[in-house]
Protein backbone atom coordinates (compact mmCIF):
# COMPACT_ATOMS: atom_id res chain seq x y z
CA UNK A 1 0.00 0.00 0.00
CA UNK A 2 2.71 2.62 1.12
CA UNK A 3 4.74 1.77 -2.46
CA UNK A 4 1.37 2.53 -4.53
CA UNK A 5 1.01 5.92 -3.05
CA UNK A 6 4.43 6.59 -3.86
CA UNK A 7 4.21 5.88 -7.43
CA UNK A 8 1.07 7.25 -7.36
CA UNK A 9 2.00 10.56 -5.92
CA UNK A 10 5.03 10.39 -8.46
CA UNK A 11 3.21 9.83 -11.62
CA UNK A 12 0.60 12.81 -11.37
CA UNK A 13 3.31 15.74 -10.80
CA UNK A 14 4.98 14.34 -13.70
CA UNK A 15 2.67 13.96 -15.97
CA UNK A 16 1.51 17.57 -14.93
CA UNK A 17 4.34 19.44 -15.76
CA UNK A 18 5.80 17.73 -18.84
CA UNK A 19 3.82 19.27 -21.43
CA UNK A 20 4.09 22.88 -20.47
CA UNK A 21 8.00 22.13 -19.35
CA UNK A 22 8.27 20.83 -22.41
CA UNK A 23 6.88 24.06 -24.62
CA UNK A 24 8.92 26.22 -22.38
CA UNK A 25 11.84 24.61 -23.26
CA UNK A 26 10.80 24.09 -26.95
CA UNK A 27 10.12 27.88 -27.27
CA UNK A 28 13.50 28.79 -25.59
CA UNK A 29 15.14 26.32 -27.78
CA UNK A 30 13.70 28.00 -31.56
CA UNK A 31 14.04 31.68 -29.75
CA UNK A 32 17.22 30.79 -29.32
CA UNK A 33 18.18 29.49 -32.66
CA UNK A 34 16.49 32.37 -34.35
CA UNK A 35 18.20 35.04 -32.51
CA UNK A 36 21.43 33.67 -33.18
CA UNK A 37 20.60 32.69 -36.83
CA UNK A 38 19.27 36.37 -37.45
CA UNK A 39 22.74 38.03 -35.53
CA UNK A 40 24.71 35.86 -35.19
CA UNK A 41 26.69 37.44 -38.12
CA UNK A 42 26.74 40.90 -36.18
CA UNK A 43 28.86 39.53 -33.18
CA UNK A 44 31.61 38.20 -35.52
CA UNK A 45 31.27 41.40 -37.43
CA UNK A 46 30.75 44.66 -35.21
CA UNK A 47 30.46 47.69 -36.95
CA UNK A 48 33.50 49.87 -37.33
CA UNK A 49 33.78 53.54 -35.94
CA UNK A 50 36.91 54.92 -37.45
CA UNK A 51 38.32 58.25 -35.49
CA UNK A 52 37.91 60.31 -39.28
CA UNK A 53 36.05 59.55 -41.82
CA UNK A 54 38.50 58.99 -44.42
CA UNK A 55 38.17 59.68 -48.03
CA UNK A 56 40.42 57.02 -50.15
CA UNK A 57 39.21 58.43 -53.26
CA UNK A 58 40.23 61.97 -52.59
CA UNK A 59 43.51 60.76 -51.77
CA UNK A 60 44.06 58.11 -54.04
CA UNK A 61 41.94 59.47 -57.90
CA UNK A 62 42.33 62.91 -57.03
CA UNK A 63 45.31 63.82 -55.54
CA UNK A 64 47.45 60.73 -56.88
CA UNK A 65 48.87 59.34 -53.65
CA UNK A 66 49.96 55.51 -53.89
CA UNK A 67 48.84 53.00 -51.26
CA UNK A 68 52.86 52.95 -50.22
CA UNK A 69 52.57 56.31 -49.26
CA UNK A 70 50.68 56.27 -46.17
CA UNK A 71 50.83 52.39 -45.70
CA UNK A 72 54.59 52.11 -45.57
CA UNK A 73 55.00 48.38 -45.76
CA UNK A 74 52.25 47.14 -48.08
CA UNK A 75 54.62 46.08 -50.57
CA UNK A 76 58.12 45.51 -48.22
CA UNK A 77 56.65 43.83 -45.06
CA UNK A 78 54.31 41.36 -43.35
CA UNK A 79 51.85 44.04 -42.40
CA UNK A 80 51.67 47.34 -44.51
CA UNK A 81 51.28 49.53 -41.31
CA UNK A 82 48.72 51.92 -40.88
CA UNK A 83 49.23 55.71 -41.16
CA UNK A 84 50.44 57.04 -37.84
CA UNK A 85 49.88 60.90 -37.03
CA UNK A 86 53.22 61.64 -38.65
CA UNK A 87 51.88 60.05 -41.63
CA UNK A 88 49.23 63.03 -41.89
CA UNK A 89 51.17 65.89 -40.74
CA UNK A 90 53.23 65.60 -44.26
CA UNK A 91 50.35 67.33 -45.59
CA UNK A 92 47.95 68.43 -42.92
CA UNK A 93 49.51 70.74 -40.88
CA UNK A 94 47.19 72.66 -42.08
CA UNK A 95 44.12 72.23 -43.79
CA UNK A 96 44.26 71.42 -47.73
CA UNK A 97 40.54 71.84 -48.42
CA UNK A 98 37.32 73.39 -46.74
CA UNK A 99 36.27 69.81 -45.17
CA UNK A 100 34.45 69.58 -41.86
CA UNK A 101 36.64 65.55 -41.12
CA UNK A 102 39.16 67.53 -42.22
CA UNK A 103 38.94 70.36 -39.95
CA UNK A 104 38.60 67.73 -37.38
CA UNK A 105 41.98 65.54 -38.50
CA UNK A 106 44.02 68.72 -38.21
CA UNK A 107 42.70 69.86 -34.62
CA UNK A 108 43.69 65.86 -33.64
CA UNK A 109 47.04 66.41 -34.78
CA UNK A 110 47.81 70.02 -33.29
CA UNK A 111 46.48 68.57 -29.73
CA UNK A 112 49.33 66.52 -30.77
CA UNK A 113 46.98 62.96 -30.59
CA UNK A 114 46.86 60.47 -33.64
CA UNK A 115 43.89 59.09 -35.44
CA UNK A 116 43.56 55.80 -33.37
CA UNK A 117 42.31 53.97 -36.66
CA UNK A 118 40.87 51.12 -36.37
CA UNK A 119 41.43 48.23 -38.93
CA UNK A 120 39.41 46.41 -41.68
CA UNK A 121 40.72 42.93 -41.66
CA UNK A 122 42.01 40.96 -38.95
CA UNK A 123 43.22 38.20 -38.87
CA UNK A 124 43.14 34.94 -36.33
CA UNK A 125 46.74 34.21 -34.75
CA UNK A 126 47.03 31.03 -36.94
CA UNK A 127 46.93 32.76 -39.82
CA UNK A 128 50.55 33.91 -41.07
CA UNK A 129 49.38 36.00 -44.35
CA UNK A 130 52.65 38.52 -45.54
CA UNK A 131 51.83 41.40 -47.42
CA UNK A 132 55.07 41.42 -49.07
CA UNK A 133 54.77 38.42 -50.42
CA UNK A 134 51.52 39.15 -52.03
CA UNK A 135 52.66 42.02 -53.57
CA UNK A 136 56.06 42.17 -54.25
CA UNK A 137 56.66 38.92 -55.02
CA UNK A 138 53.57 37.93 -56.62
CA UNK A 139 53.30 41.29 -57.85
CA UNK A 140 49.14 41.21 -56.95
CA UNK A 141 47.18 44.01 -56.86
CA UNK A 142 45.99 45.84 -53.44
CA UNK A 143 42.29 45.51 -54.96
CA UNK A 144 42.37 41.82 -55.47
CA UNK A 145 41.58 41.59 -51.57
CA UNK A 146 40.69 44.93 -50.58
CA UNK A 147 38.34 45.55 -53.08
CA UNK A 148 37.41 48.58 -54.32
CA UNK A 149 38.57 50.49 -51.30
CA UNK A 150 40.82 53.11 -53.20
CA UNK A 151 37.91 54.72 -54.64
CA UNK A 152 35.44 54.55 -51.76
CA UNK A 153 34.83 57.78 -50.15
CA UNK A 154 33.79 57.13 -46.74
CA UNK A 155 35.13 54.33 -44.73
CA UNK A 156 33.51 50.57 -44.58
CA UNK A 157 30.93 50.22 -41.39
CA UNK A 158 31.14 46.57 -41.34
CA UNK A 159 34.95 44.49 -41.96
CA UNK A 160 35.05 43.09 -44.77
CA UNK A 161 34.97 39.44 -44.96
CA UNK A 162 37.79 36.71 -46.31
CA UNK A 163 37.40 33.60 -46.26
CA UNK A 164 39.84 30.82 -46.21
CA UNK A 165 37.88 29.55 -49.69
CA UNK A 166 38.47 33.56 -50.89
CA UNK A 167 42.33 32.92 -50.47
CA UNK A 168 42.26 28.94 -52.06
CA UNK A 169 40.22 29.55 -55.08
CA UNK A 170 42.81 32.27 -55.90
CA UNK A 171 45.88 29.95 -55.10
CA UNK A 172 44.35 27.04 -56.70
CA UNK A 173 43.44 29.65 -59.87
CA UNK A 174 47.05 31.19 -60.02
CA UNK A 175 49.09 27.59 -59.41
CA UNK A 176 50.40 28.58 -56.16
CA UNK A 177 50.59 26.05 -53.09
CA UNK A 178 47.51 25.24 -50.62
CA UNK A 179 49.36 23.10 -47.92
CA UNK A 180 48.81 24.36 -44.87
CA UNK A 181 51.70 24.53 -44.03
CA UNK A 182 52.09 27.58 -46.70
CA UNK A 183 49.54 29.98 -44.16
CA UNK A 184 48.83 27.77 -41.33
CA UNK A 185 51.33 27.43 -38.36
CA UNK B 1 60.74 17.83 -57.27
CA UNK B 2 62.37 18.75 -53.15
CA UNK B 3 61.79 16.19 -50.62
CA UNK B 4 63.17 17.63 -47.53
CA UNK B 5 65.12 15.56 -45.04
CA UNK B 6 67.85 15.60 -42.56
CA UNK B 7 70.98 13.62 -41.54
CA UNK B 8 71.92 12.85 -38.10
CA UNK B 9 75.42 11.26 -37.64
CA UNK B 10 75.65 9.30 -34.06
CA UNK B 11 79.23 9.82 -34.47
CA UNK B 12 79.61 13.22 -34.37
CA UNK B 13 76.91 14.18 -32.03
CA UNK B 14 78.01 14.32 -28.20
CA UNK B 15 74.29 14.80 -27.21
CA UNK B 16 74.76 18.36 -26.13
CA UNK B 17 71.06 19.11 -26.80
CA UNK B 18 72.38 22.68 -28.73
CA UNK B 19 69.27 21.53 -31.08
CA UNK B 20 66.79 21.01 -28.25
CA UNK B 21 67.26 24.49 -26.63
CA UNK B 22 67.68 26.08 -30.28
CA UNK B 23 64.43 24.36 -31.38
CA UNK B 24 62.28 25.46 -28.14
CA UNK B 25 63.74 29.51 -28.72
CA UNK B 26 62.76 28.90 -32.32
CA UNK B 27 59.47 27.48 -31.79
CA UNK B 28 57.88 29.11 -29.21
CA UNK B 29 57.79 26.14 -26.91
CA UNK B 30 56.79 27.53 -23.56
CA UNK B 31 58.60 27.12 -20.75
CA UNK B 32 57.18 24.11 -18.45
CA UNK B 33 59.02 23.91 -15.11
CA UNK B 34 59.91 21.09 -12.73
CA UNK B 35 56.42 19.45 -11.78
CA UNK B 36 55.16 19.73 -15.30
CA UNK B 37 58.34 18.50 -16.86
CA UNK B 38 58.05 15.65 -14.03
CA UNK B 39 54.16 14.54 -15.57
CA UNK B 40 55.79 14.37 -18.96
CA UNK B 41 53.80 17.29 -20.63
CA UNK B 42 57.04 19.30 -21.52
CA UNK B 43 56.93 20.41 -24.88
CA UNK B 44 59.50 19.77 -26.90
CA UNK B 45 59.58 19.43 -31.00
CA UNK B 46 62.90 17.26 -30.48
CA UNK B 47 64.59 15.75 -27.79
CA UNK B 48 67.34 13.40 -27.10
CA UNK B 49 66.30 9.70 -27.51
CA UNK B 50 67.81 6.66 -25.74
CA UNK B 51 68.89 3.59 -27.21
CA UNK B 52 69.99 0.81 -25.12
CA UNK B 53 72.43 -2.02 -26.27
CA UNK B 54 74.70 -4.34 -25.00
CA UNK B 55 77.70 -2.76 -23.93
CA UNK B 56 80.82 -4.16 -25.73
CA UNK B 57 84.77 -2.97 -24.36
CA UNK B 58 84.49 0.84 -23.62
CA UNK B 59 81.30 1.58 -24.70
CA UNK B 60 78.53 1.92 -22.26
CA UNK B 61 75.07 0.38 -23.07
CA UNK B 62 72.70 3.11 -23.75
CA UNK B 63 73.39 5.69 -26.77
CA UNK B 64 71.42 8.82 -27.42
CA UNK B 65 70.13 10.75 -30.40
CA UNK B 66 68.17 13.79 -31.46
CA UNK B 67 64.90 12.58 -32.31
CA UNK B 68 63.02 15.19 -34.07
CA UNK B 69 59.91 14.38 -36.22
CA UNK B 70 60.32 11.72 -38.84
CA UNK B 71 58.60 13.31 -41.43
CA UNK B 72 57.90 9.66 -43.03
CA UNK B 73 56.84 9.44 -46.61
CA UNK B 74 54.14 7.26 -45.60
CA UNK B 75 53.20 8.99 -41.98
CA UNK B 76 50.92 6.91 -39.86
CA UNK B 77 49.69 10.28 -37.51
CA UNK B 78 48.57 11.40 -41.20
CA UNK B 79 46.27 8.57 -41.75
CA UNK B 80 44.38 8.27 -38.87
CA UNK B 81 43.86 12.27 -37.79
CA UNK B 82 39.93 12.83 -38.32
CA UNK B 83 39.87 16.54 -39.42
CA UNK B 84 42.82 16.31 -41.55
CA UNK B 85 44.94 18.78 -38.95
CA UNK B 86 48.27 16.99 -39.90
CA UNK B 87 49.05 16.39 -43.84
CA UNK B 88 52.09 15.80 -45.53
CA UNK B 89 52.75 18.48 -48.45
CA UNK B 90 54.19 17.96 -51.96
CA UNK B 91 57.93 18.56 -50.81
CA UNK B 92 57.60 15.78 -47.72
CA UNK B 93 56.92 17.75 -44.89
CA UNK B 94 54.08 16.37 -42.51
CA UNK B 95 52.46 19.81 -41.14
CA UNK B 96 50.32 20.15 -38.41
CA UNK B 97 47.36 22.99 -38.29
CA UNK B 98 46.98 23.39 -34.54
CA UNK B 99 43.79 25.75 -35.20
CA UNK B 100 42.11 22.49 -36.85
CA UNK B 101 43.28 20.19 -34.45
CA UNK B 102 40.27 18.99 -32.02
CA UNK B 103 42.68 16.95 -29.33
CA UNK B 104 41.82 13.68 -29.83
CA UNK B 105 45.77 12.21 -29.92
CA UNK B 106 44.64 9.45 -32.52
CA UNK B 107 48.22 10.57 -33.81
CA UNK B 108 50.15 10.79 -30.83
CA UNK B 109 49.33 7.38 -30.41
CA UNK B 110 49.71 6.31 -34.00
CA UNK B 111 53.50 7.50 -34.09
CA UNK B 112 55.97 4.95 -33.43
CA UNK B 113 58.39 7.77 -32.89
CA UNK B 114 56.42 9.51 -30.26
CA UNK B 115 57.02 12.66 -31.42
CA UNK B 116 54.13 14.18 -31.38
CA UNK B 117 53.11 16.18 -27.99
CA UNK B 118 49.74 16.77 -26.51
CA UNK B 119 49.80 20.65 -25.32
CA UNK B 120 48.33 20.39 -21.87
CA UNK B 121 48.22 23.93 -20.86
CA UNK B 122 48.36 27.84 -23.07
CA UNK B 123 52.03 28.58 -23.03
CA UNK B 124 52.98 30.98 -20.53
CA UNK B 125 56.33 32.74 -20.27
CA UNK B 126 57.93 34.69 -17.75
CA UNK B 127 59.36 38.44 -18.18
CA UNK B 128 61.43 39.15 -19.97
CA UNK B 129 61.21 35.68 -21.77
CA UNK B 130 57.68 36.84 -23.44
CA UNK B 131 59.12 39.38 -25.36
CA UNK B 132 61.74 36.76 -27.08
CA UNK B 133 59.19 35.13 -28.90
CA UNK B 134 59.24 34.12 -32.46
CA UNK B 135 56.58 35.93 -34.57
CA UNK B 136 56.71 33.68 -37.38
CA UNK B 137 56.08 30.85 -35.18
CA UNK B 138 52.13 30.72 -33.45
CA UNK B 139 51.60 30.17 -30.18
CA UNK B 140 49.86 26.95 -29.71
CA UNK B 141 46.05 26.68 -27.70
CA UNK B 142 45.66 24.49 -25.28
CA UNK B 143 44.15 21.29 -25.76
CA UNK B 144 45.82 20.56 -29.41
CA UNK B 145 48.90 18.06 -30.55
CA UNK B 146 52.28 19.49 -31.72
CA UNK B 147 55.12 18.74 -33.63
CA UNK B 148 58.04 19.31 -35.46
CA UNK B 149 57.66 21.36 -38.75
CA UNK B 150 61.25 20.99 -40.26
CA UNK B 151 61.15 24.81 -39.56
CA UNK B 152 58.54 25.70 -42.64
CA UNK B 153 58.37 29.03 -41.30
CA UNK B 154 62.32 29.37 -42.51
CA UNK B 155 61.43 27.90 -45.92
CA UNK B 156 58.87 29.95 -46.37
CA UNK B 157 61.10 33.49 -45.50
CA UNK B 158 63.88 32.15 -47.61
CA UNK B 159 61.66 31.05 -50.59
CA UNK B 160 60.29 34.73 -50.37
CA UNK B 161 63.65 36.08 -50.28
CA UNK B 162 64.68 34.54 -52.93
CA UNK B 163 61.57 35.53 -55.40
CA UNK B 164 61.78 38.94 -54.47
CA UNK B 165 65.10 38.93 -55.54
CA UNK B 166 64.37 37.27 -58.52
CA UNK B 167 66.69 34.28 -58.46
CA UNK B 168 66.45 30.07 -57.28
CA UNK B 169 66.85 28.98 -53.69
CA UNK B 170 70.22 28.42 -52.48
CA UNK B 171 70.54 24.43 -51.24
CA UNK B 172 72.22 26.44 -48.01
CA UNK B 173 69.28 29.54 -47.37
CA UNK B 174 67.37 27.35 -45.58
CA UNK B 175 68.06 25.19 -42.58
CA UNK B 176 66.04 24.51 -39.23
CA UNK B 177 67.31 25.62 -35.95
CA UNK B 178 68.43 22.57 -34.62
CA UNK B 179 70.68 22.02 -37.68
CA UNK B 180 72.01 25.59 -37.53
CA UNK B 181 72.44 25.68 -33.80
CA UNK B 182 74.34 22.23 -33.85
CA UNK B 183 78.35 22.91 -32.60
CA UNK B 184 79.31 19.01 -33.85
CA UNK B 185 77.64 19.51 -37.13
CA UNK B 186 76.46 16.29 -36.78
CA UNK B 187 73.05 17.06 -38.54
CA UNK B 188 72.79 17.79 -42.37
CA UNK B 189 69.34 19.09 -43.91
CA UNK B 190 68.71 19.91 -47.40
CA UNK B 191 67.28 17.89 -50.35
CA UNK B 192 67.46 14.12 -50.89
CA UNK B 193 66.31 14.23 -54.26
CA UNK B 194 68.88 16.61 -55.73
CA UNK B 195 72.06 14.06 -56.12
CA UNK B 196 74.34 17.20 -55.32
CA UNK B 197 73.38 17.95 -51.96
CA UNK B 198 75.59 16.99 -49.03
CA UNK B 199 72.01 15.54 -47.16
CA UNK B 200 71.66 12.98 -50.22
CA UNK B 201 75.43 12.37 -50.16
CA UNK B 202 75.48 11.33 -46.43
CA UNK B 203 72.01 9.54 -46.93
CA UNK B 204 73.92 6.89 -49.19
CA UNK B 205 76.60 6.24 -46.23
CA UNK B 206 76.46 2.61 -46.49
CA UNK B 207 76.05 3.71 -42.11
CA UNK B 208 72.85 5.38 -42.83
CA UNK B 209 69.63 3.91 -41.41
CA UNK B 210 66.01 4.73 -40.36
CA UNK B 211 64.58 4.01 -37.04
CA UNK B 212 62.09 1.23 -37.34
CA UNK B 213 62.70 1.06 -40.79
CA UNK B 214 60.30 -2.34 -41.05
CA UNK B 215 57.34 -0.17 -40.35
CA UNK B 216 56.92 0.93 -43.55
CA UNK B 217 56.87 4.51 -42.27
CA UNK B 218 59.94 5.84 -44.72
CA UNK B 219 61.23 8.33 -42.44
CA UNK B 220 62.81 11.32 -43.95
CA UNK B 221 65.25 11.75 -40.80
CA UNK B 222 68.47 9.03 -41.39
CA UNK B 223 70.87 8.35 -38.63
CA UNK B 224 74.57 7.36 -39.67
CA UNK B 225 75.34 4.91 -37.06
CA UNK B 226 78.63 5.20 -34.62
CA UNK B 227 81.64 3.65 -36.56
CA UNK B 228 83.23 0.51 -35.25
Amino acid sequence: MPESNRRASKEQPGSGFLAPCLATGLLFFVAGGAYGFLTGDNFRRQPIEQPIAFNHRLHVEEQGLDCEDCHPGCRSEVKPGIPDADTCLMCHAEAQGDSGEEARLVAMLARGESPAWRPLFRQPPHVFFSHRRHTAVAELDCGECHGDIGSSTTPPRLPDKLRMDDCRDCHLERGVSVSCSACHR
Amino acid sequence: MTRWGMVIDLDRCTACQACVVACRVENNAPPSGPEFAHQGRDISWIRLGSIKHEEAGNRPGLSLAPLPCMHCENPPCVHVCPTHATTIDEEGMVAQVPARCIGCRYCTTACPYTVRQFNWRLGQWPAPLDQGRNPDVSIRPRGVVEKCTFCAHRLQRARDRARYEGRELEPDEYVPACVESCPAEAMFFGDLDDPHSEVARQAASPRAFRLMEELGTRPKVIYLSKGE
